[in-house]
């Protein structure tokens, strides 16, 4: 009897840890699924807009509203002005009623004076808060933020949702790469290397607003410094071996239309050497890919074609890569992390290094070895033309 | 003070035990008197004992040579045959060549002596005492008094009232025999007899309840079984005092291991060939006279979850279907608790899109979530109970009802969102999957949602493992109830997650049958294959 009532107590005490009584009703959720930080000119202080899902409006069949195109919109974008995050998050509350709920927040924009300004001052709470996921996906706007939250995406009832299928989709092209706030922040702490966040604008036509990553922005001390476009940041990608796939477009072997070929898989190799207080870094790529689409007439599916594909193939690449490095070393950002590297094969002249490294940054050769082999030709083995006899 | 109080408890209940032990005794009822020699005062006895009752029929009658020997059958009208007492009773008597011409030599006030030269039935037996004579009347023999003996004779000639043998309505089946027990017992005996033929298959008669004097039988087999379990069996019968047996659950209530716990502890069947196989397993059943529900013991966790039907379709559909059992039962018992849980407290764990729409169809709801889950759940037993105890067609009637107000109506008005329809009604099919824990699962259900709206998930995973808990303390007659899962059996475990093929399953199930059995049910090498040659038939 005793020793039943002791485990009935032990039960009974166990809910007192749980520590989350608070119930909360899901309608008195302010879902939140997207969030900007701008600047505010007039005062100085920062203005944060949430993006709100509208449950009222959201239920609508998509058939009559036409799925938030016109008519009412399916999220409301609130905006409250603050002298930190967490205090304008709170502010919201004065016109939302209800605290809001950011577990699910899907991507936070910043605005290009925000970034310009540097990150600093605005990271901090969201890693602290609890509430709020580190995966959640970091962004920079060419403008404003809170006007890509306004954009009108056609298949999307959400734009915050919409950036973050965009996002997700970077493998196709690997023109920009997935940023979350957890893999900024460890780029952040690095003394060297400088993170990078996808750039993402707003292309305006007749009556729609379609949202776009145009590229990926480099920060230097929390700062942005600069952007780079797509090729630059493939040429990134190839040296850190992220390429996923993409799509590789050189001059057929006759040169008179193009062979296009999509990436399969590539990886790399990064050798870094100190010779003589020289600092060479020997990239190795290896790259295979697949003949996609050709615009000429001529059978390209041949060894002397392929030859001078995959020549031409490993050109683009390493003009990429040096697209990207000459970037980088305009913009004095070591985008490559070459810095951890040098730092964990010669830690020792590394301590000598690190305190100038913007000096020796941009003296840095590259020999860049590329591999490109095609594996494939899809569905074809003859292109589809006149047939001609050779 | 708790204990205080749980002492004045067994106090006042050893008082209440006492006391029916010395009603039992009370003088009157249960006579042990002799029966006399004399007809008429037997006669005047016994129809005062019935105190005259109506159904009563003595006949008197004469019969031997010179119609010297006086005679009187007893029995109650509504429950013997009376074509049959003809046919066999007083026409030998009273007509029979050898009485009639037979010079009296033969005393007939003997008993075995018109037993074994006149009755033609085998189904009778020697009476002495009063009590005995009583009894064998009143469960519908016919009682042959003879002036001049002390014994009495009761032949067995009850008219046979009862059903046919038909499919059982609460385990029907797709494959398998169609066939289900009865009321009557004698023939609930011979169905499992038509199964097991065996001369080690043991039939063990009790008699329980001070009026209802219900037959109850014990069956088993003694190679099988382990003797301790019959012999526990046979004391837990034994203790039962109470008047009335009238349905296998009053046995089951009176031996099961822990009457404080939801799960059961002894199964219940309609079936033969269900019955039998666990029989041939181990387990012993118990048959109660006017119920169609065989009570068999020991019961573990898992046997809720087969059905005969995995054992008669093939292994891999078995085994399917039974991993959706134990789906079923998590679902039927968590579903209602874990959408609560995960809406209530744990709004972030649901993917960003779900909740977007389960938010929208809760966007009119004005109740909180566990009241809406309790509304509907209640709601659906209702209508459960409601249809279940009404004649079919108004039953039909409140599942129209049910599903159009409750349902269609509820969500229309705002009262109830969508997503809470579609958990309670996945609940509802759920929980008829497993039809043997229903009444557990039912319980569990109300139990975890109410954890899950004060504490959410952590309440749920409280309540999860006080369950496991337990049930792992439960026994069966001596089986811990988790075998084999716990404690583990690795051969035991072949007929639990999945159904393992019939030719691999060779031993018995270790922790029912006797340690002392040939623990081999089949021999090894069984798997079937086409004939081959150069094996020569020696596999």
């Amino acid at each position: 009897m005793g020793k039943k009532m002791v485990i009935i107590l032990c039960f009974l005490m166990l809910f007192a840890l749980s520590g989350c009584l608070g119930a909360r009703q899901i309608n008195d959720l302010e879902i939140v699924i997207g969030m900007g930080v701008d600047k505010d000119e007039d005062t100085g202080s920062i203005l944060l807009t949430a993006q709100v899902v509208k449950e009222a409006t959201a239920e609508k069949p998509s058939g009559s509203a036409g799925g938030g195109g016109g008519g009412d919109k399916a999220f409301w974008n609130v905006s409250s002005r603050g002298e930190s995050i967490f205090d304008a998050i709170r502010q919201i509350t004065h016109k939302t009623g209800n605290r809001l709920f950011i577990s699910h927040n899907q991507a936070v924009i910043f605005g290009n004076v925000i970034a310009q300004e540097g990150l600093q001052e605005y990271i901090d709470f969201f890693l602290r808060a609890h509430e709020i996921r580190p995966t959640a996906l970091i962004l920079v706007a060419e403008d404003r933020a809170s006007d890509v939250l306004d954009a009108k995406p056609e298949t999307e009832k959400f734009p915050a949702m919409n950036i973050a299928k965009l996002v997700d989709t970077y493998g196709f092209t690997s023109h920009f790469y997935e940023v979350n706030m957890k893999d900024f922040a460890s780029c952040f702490m690095s003394p060297t290397t400088a993170p990078l966040v996808p750039l993402v604008s707003i292309v305006q036509d007749e009556d729609c607003k379609d949202i776009y990553v145009s590229g990926m922005v480099a920060f230097k001390n929390g700062k942005m410094v600069g952007k780079l476009n797509h090729d630059e940041v493939r040429g990134l990608l190839w040296v850190l071996g992220k390429v996923e796939s993409g799509v590789i477009i050189v001059p057929s072997p006759n040169e008179r239309g193009k062979a296009v070929l999509e990436i399969v898989k590539a990886k790399s190799k990064v050798t870094p050497e100190l010779k003589d207080g020289k600092i060479v870094m020997h990239i190795k790529i290896k790259e295979e890919s697949s003949l996609s689409e050709q615009t000429t007439a001529e059978n390209l599916a041949t060894d002397k074609a392929f030859e001078k594909i995959q020549e031409a193939t490993a050109e683009v690449i390493r003009q990429e890569v040096m697209a990207a490095f000459d970037k980088s070393r305009e913009l004095n950002a070591d985008i490559f992390g070459f810095g951890e590297m040098l730092h964990k094969k010669y830690s020792e002249e590394w301590k000598d290094l690190k305190d100038n490294w913007d000096e020796i940054y941009p003296t840095i050769d590259l020999i860049i070895d590329v591999e490109s082999k095609i594996i494939k030709t899809d569905l074809l083995k003859k292109p589809v033309s006149p047939g001609k006899e050779e | 003070m708790l204990g205080f109080i749980y002492k004045k408890f067994r106090y006042l209940s050893l008082n209440k035990k006492n006391k029916h032990m010395l009603q039992n005794d009370k003088p009157g009822k249960n006579n042990n008197k002799p029966i006399l020699p004399d007809l008429g005062k037997n006669l005047e006895v016994i129809k005062d004992v019935l105190n005259n009752s109506s159904d009563v029929t003595v006949h008197e009658f004469n019969f031997g040579h010179d119609r010297k020997f006086k005679g009187a059958l007893i029995f109650i009208s509504n429950l013997a045959d009376k074509e049959e007492i003809h046919k066999n009773i007083l026409q030998p008597l009273m007509y029979n060549a050898l009485l009639l011409n037979n010079n009296a030599d033969i005393d007939y006030t003997e008993i075995d002596n018109i037993r074994k030269d006149l009755i033609p039935t085998t189904d009778n037996q020697k009476v002495t005492l009063l009590s005995d004579l009583l009894d064998n009347l009143l469960a519908g023999a016919t009682i042959l008094l003879i002036n001049g003996s002390r014994e009495a004779l009761a032949i067995k000639l009850k008219k046979k009232e009862s059903r046919s043998i038909e499919e059982p309505g609460t385990e029907v089946v797709v494959r398998g025999p169609r066939e289900g027990f009865i009321e009557d017992v004698n023939t609930n005996i011979a169905l499992i007899r038509r199964k097991i033929k065996d001369t080690d298959l043991c039939v063990e008669k009790f008699v329980i309840g001070d009026m209802s004097k219900t037959d109850v039988y014990i069956v088993y087999l003694r190679s099988v079984a382990n003797p301790k379990l019959i012999e526990e069996i046979r004391i837990r019968l034994k203790r039962i005092k109470t008047e009335a047996i009238l349905e296998s659950g009053y046995i089951e209530q009176f031996i099961e291991d822990c009457p404080y716990s939801v799960f059961p502890t002894v199964s219940n069947s309609e079936k033969p060939d269900k019955v039998a196989a666990k029989i041939l397993e181990g387990r012993a059943a118990i048959l109660v006279d006017g119920t169609p529900f065989v009570l068999v013991v020991p019961m573990v966790f898992i046997e809720s979850f087969q059905s005969v039907e995995d054992y008669y379709a093939r292994p891999f559909f078995a085994s399917v279907i039974r991993v959706i059992r134990f789906l079923s039962y998590i679902i039927s018992t968590l579903g209602p608790a874990i959408y609560v849980a995960l809406t209530v407290f744990h709004q972030e764990l649901i993917p960003t899109r779900l909740l977007i729409s389960i938010a929208e169809g809760r966007e009119r709801v004005p109740f909180p979530a566990i009241l809406e889950a309790f509304l509907m759940l209640f709601a659906f037993d209702l209508l459960r109970e409601a249809g279940v105890r009404l004649p079919k067609p108004v039953g039909q009637t409140v599942g129209i009802v049910g599903a159009l107000v409750l349902g269609e109506a509820s969500v229309q008005a705002g009262l109830i969102s969508p997503i809470m329809v579609i958990v309670v009604s996945a609940t509802a099919i759920a929980s008829f999957a497993v039809p043997a824990q229903t009444d557990s699962g039912t319980i569990l259900r109300y139990i975890y949602l109410a954890l899950a709206g004060i504490a959410g998930g952590f309440g749920v995973i409280m309540g999860l493992l006080a369950t496991l808990m337990h049930l792992a303390s439960l026994r069966s007659f001596g089986t811990p109830y988790l075998w084999p899962v716990a404690p583990l059996n690795l051969s035991g475990l072949k007929d639990v997650f999945i159904r393992v093929p019939l030719w691999t399953m060779s031993k018995r199930p270790k922790a029912i049958a006797w340690d002392g059995c040939d623990s081999c049910e089949q021999s090894q090498g069984l798997m079937p294959s086409p004939y081959k040659k150069d094996n020569n038939g020696s596999k």
